[in-house]
């Protein structure tokens, strides 16, 4: 449900302002808007010494977080600074972790790309030994350092022809091909001769390899051996530097978290003062506050301030729905699978929060699809896991406990199915309650349609409770549309003797009497729309779809024990691929269920367009979780 | 005869609107990924657009479905 939400005043004299800032910042719960500064009322402007400190927080803020990302850590919540930890402290320690952090960033940036440049050389290295058995005195000619990528020994023999052609026997061409796959190639001419080699390697479509800076000029032998020990020294060089990094973030983290929540403590209370209204002699702050917490509001600030501060609530003719922020409040059960409903906008104030509806349907239609009593343990167990490894209030969270509904209800239709892996079930006794998946295409068909049925007339019909308030004309039309479809799927039942011949003439007249009415309700668009609601139920034939080919997979996954000659591979096989299913049918039910929702379902009654609840309070490490529970 | 006709239909009946969905989810799917590496948060919508042509196959499936029960296979 969405909770009920107050739009509360708070006067006082305006040398009181900051106290009761701190004071509603430790409460947390006014989100604070800018009430319309009318008369002697004016937005409180900063003094230019003011405006300068913010200026110096806002830097601080910006040091902060660049050394906090550099270290890639968020670091524990350790509460406010210590008394003695001055703003031009933090700023120093701020500044000087993120210069130093950076520095170590360069550093690692420039010996990796040292290292990928010298690995480019790699298959020399074992081509090294080759040239120093074969004599040549490589330090008076210009060497090139040559990979071919592909080709191999085919290629090398027409760069060989290529060279000789032009310089006849005055070169030295040596190739070895490398473990990646490569070939090396080394070859060496006359000082000069260089630039026509050169340009014959060129037309030829193989690149030299440009040497580091480092050894230009060095001889091949030193080359080879200096980037030898160079790539042997990197990875101690590289673990310095995180070395170093770790104990930045050892010594620092602990005041750069500090400092973190200060700042943003700061910049959230100089954009609350930003928001207040001002007189010279009183301020003025509007926000809004959940009715439940009212008065424990207002019973603090009066043992805070006594009689110097007022709290009066304004009535709900001064404010419009449009602007109020939600809150959404579900009983425990529900809870996780706001998850859910919070990954659409969130509905606009004094409409429906879906949240309810869609615990109760999002784990039904998925066992109703899935239904298998090992899949569902499986599933269980596996949701069980994930629960117990993660935090509260996190995403990991509320999955895993929807996932825990899930496999409850696919363990039940499993047992009504009469399914355990398949067929497997059969085999060992287990026999169906309702209907055998395998065989029964019709009444599976039929159940899911009918769930179509309920969930899109519920939709109906909250919609037009909801809009009753608003446009009773409106809350006709849909009323209306949720009875036709009620009328329409009973005429339907008797046309095809599911129920008796007799009720499909009352059907059809009814219907057609209450065409007229939905038409004056809605608008000429109106049996349009009707037809599209209808579409809307059969599209809940992919319970059935869905279903159908994850039991058959089952089926075909069961039968391939016998199918291989040897059990122990069609065991295997079997398993695999029961695996795939699993995979699958826990993957694809999901994204199915999810579009019957968003579309089908919220499309009958869902308003989207509320604003997030953002309370005035001390920031947090946690403060983008807290901020997505309270959405 | 009757049997080759029967079997063939209900295949077509569930072919052609797979290709058809396939067909969609290819046009839907880059542009989908372009999406979401601009605009992560429209993941909820990505997903939503990717799953509206599979009705189709679904519909098809059931209808193939149908047409083997009616046709007593």
């Amino acid at each position: 449900m969405i909770l009920e939400m107050s739009c509360v005043r708070v006067l006082g004299p305006i040398e009181q302002l900051q106290p009761v800032l701190g004071t509603v910042q430790d409460l947390g719960l006014i989100h604070l808007i800018e009430p319309a500064k009318s008369g002697p009322l004016q937005p409180l402007y900063l003094t230019p010494e003011q405006a300068r400190h913010v200026r110096g927080v806002q830097r601080v803020a910006k040091d902060v977080h660049a050394a906090l990302a550099l270290l890639d850590q968020t670091p524990p919540h350790y509460g406010p600074m210590a008394e003695d930890f001055t703003l031009p402290k933090a700023a120093l320690i701020a500044g000087r972790t993120r210069r130093h952090l950076e520095a170590l960033r360069k550093q690692r940036q420039i010996l990796e790309e040292e290292r990928a440049m010298i690995l480019k050389f790699r298959p020399f290295f074992s081509t090294f030994r080759k040239i120093s058995e074969s004599g040549l005195d490589l330090d008076t000619v210009r060497v090139f350092y040559l990979v071919l990528r592909e080709g191999g020994e085919h290629e090398v023999r027409r760069v060989r022809v290529a060279l000789r052609e032009v310089l006849g026997d005055g070169f030295e061409l040596m190739s070895q091909p490398s473990e990646s796959g490569e070939t090396a190639m080394l070859l060496a001419v006359p000082a000069e001769e260089g630039s026509r080699a050169e340009t014959l390697l060129s037309e030829a479509g193989v690149q030299a390899l440009s040497l580091p800076e480092k050894f230009e000029g060095q001889s091949v032998g030193a080359t080879v051996h200096g980037m030898q020990a160079r790539l042997e020294a990197l990875p101690s060089d590289l673990e310095a530097l995180d070395k170093e990094r770790t104990r930045i973030a050892n010594e620092r983290g602990r005041d750069l978290a500090q400092i973190q929540a200060y700042v943003e403590d700061h910049l959230s209370t100089i954009e609350a003062m930003e928001k207040a209204a001002v007189t010279p002699r009183a301020f003025v702050l509007e926000g809004w506050i959940p009715s439940i917490a009212q008065a424990d509001f207002e019973k603090r600030l009066e043992r805070s301030f006594g009689d110097a501060v007022e709290v009066e609530a304004l009535s709900s003719e001064e404010w419009s729905g449009d602007t109020t922020p939600v809150v959404l409040r579900n009983p425990r059960i529900f809870r996780p699978f706001e998850a859910i409903t919070t990954m659409m906008p969130l509905p606009k104030y004094g409409t429906v929060d879906p949240t309810p509806f869609v615990a109760i349907f999002f784990p039904m239609f998925f066992g109703v699809t899935l239904g298998d009593i090992g899949y569902g343990a499986l599933l269980g167990i596996l949701s069980l896991v994930f629960r117990i490894r993660s935090q509260p209030n996190t995403t990991l969270r509320s999955v895993s406990e929807i996932g825990l509904g899930c496999s409850l209800f696919t363990i039940i239709f499993g047992f009504l199915y009469g399914e355990l892996f398949g067929d497997l079930g059969h085999r060992i006794g287990l026999h169906p309650i309702i209907f055998n998946r395998e065989e029964a295409f019709f009444p599976f068909l039929g159940l899911a349609l009918a769930l179509g049925v309920v969930h899109i007339v519920l939709g109906l019909f909250i919609g037009a409770v909801k809009m009753f308030r608003r446009n009773k004309r409106h809350a006709l039309g849909r009323g209306m549309a949720g009875i036709m479809v009620i009328l329409i799927v009973f005429a339907l039942m008797a046309a095809f003797g599911m129920l008796p011949e007799r009720f499909f003439t009352p059907m059809v007249i009814t219907t057609l009497v209450a065409l007229p009415i939905l038409v004056i309700a809605e608008g000429v668009v109106a049996p349009v729309e009707l037809v599209s609601t209808l579409g809307n139920i059969l599209s809940y034939a992919r319970i059935m779809a869905v279903g159908t080919a994850s039991v058959m997979m089952a089926v075909v996954a069961n039968r391939m024990t016998g199918a291989f000659g040897s059990v122990v591979v069609g065991v295997i096989c079997a398993l695999l691929f029961h695996l795939v299913n699993f995979v699958l049918g826990v993957f694809s039910p999901t994204i199915h269920m999810l579009r019957l929702h968003y579309v089908e379902f919220f499309g009958k009654f869902f308003s989207p367009g509320g604003s997030r609840y953002q309370p005035f309070r001390h920031w947090s490490p946690r403060e983008d979780v807290n901020h997505e529970r309270s959405g | 005869m009757e049997t080759v006709a029967l079997y063939f239909s209900s295949a077509l009946a569930v072919a052609i609107p797979a290709l058809a969905t396939g067909w969609a989810q290819s046009r839907i799917g880059p542009a989908a990924a372009a999406t979401l590496a601009e605009k992560p948060e429209m993941s909820v919508t990505v997903v939503l657009l990717i799953a509206i042509p599979e009705t189709v196959a679904i519909l098809g499936f059931v209808v193939s479905v149908l047409i083997l029960m009616q046709g007593g296979a």
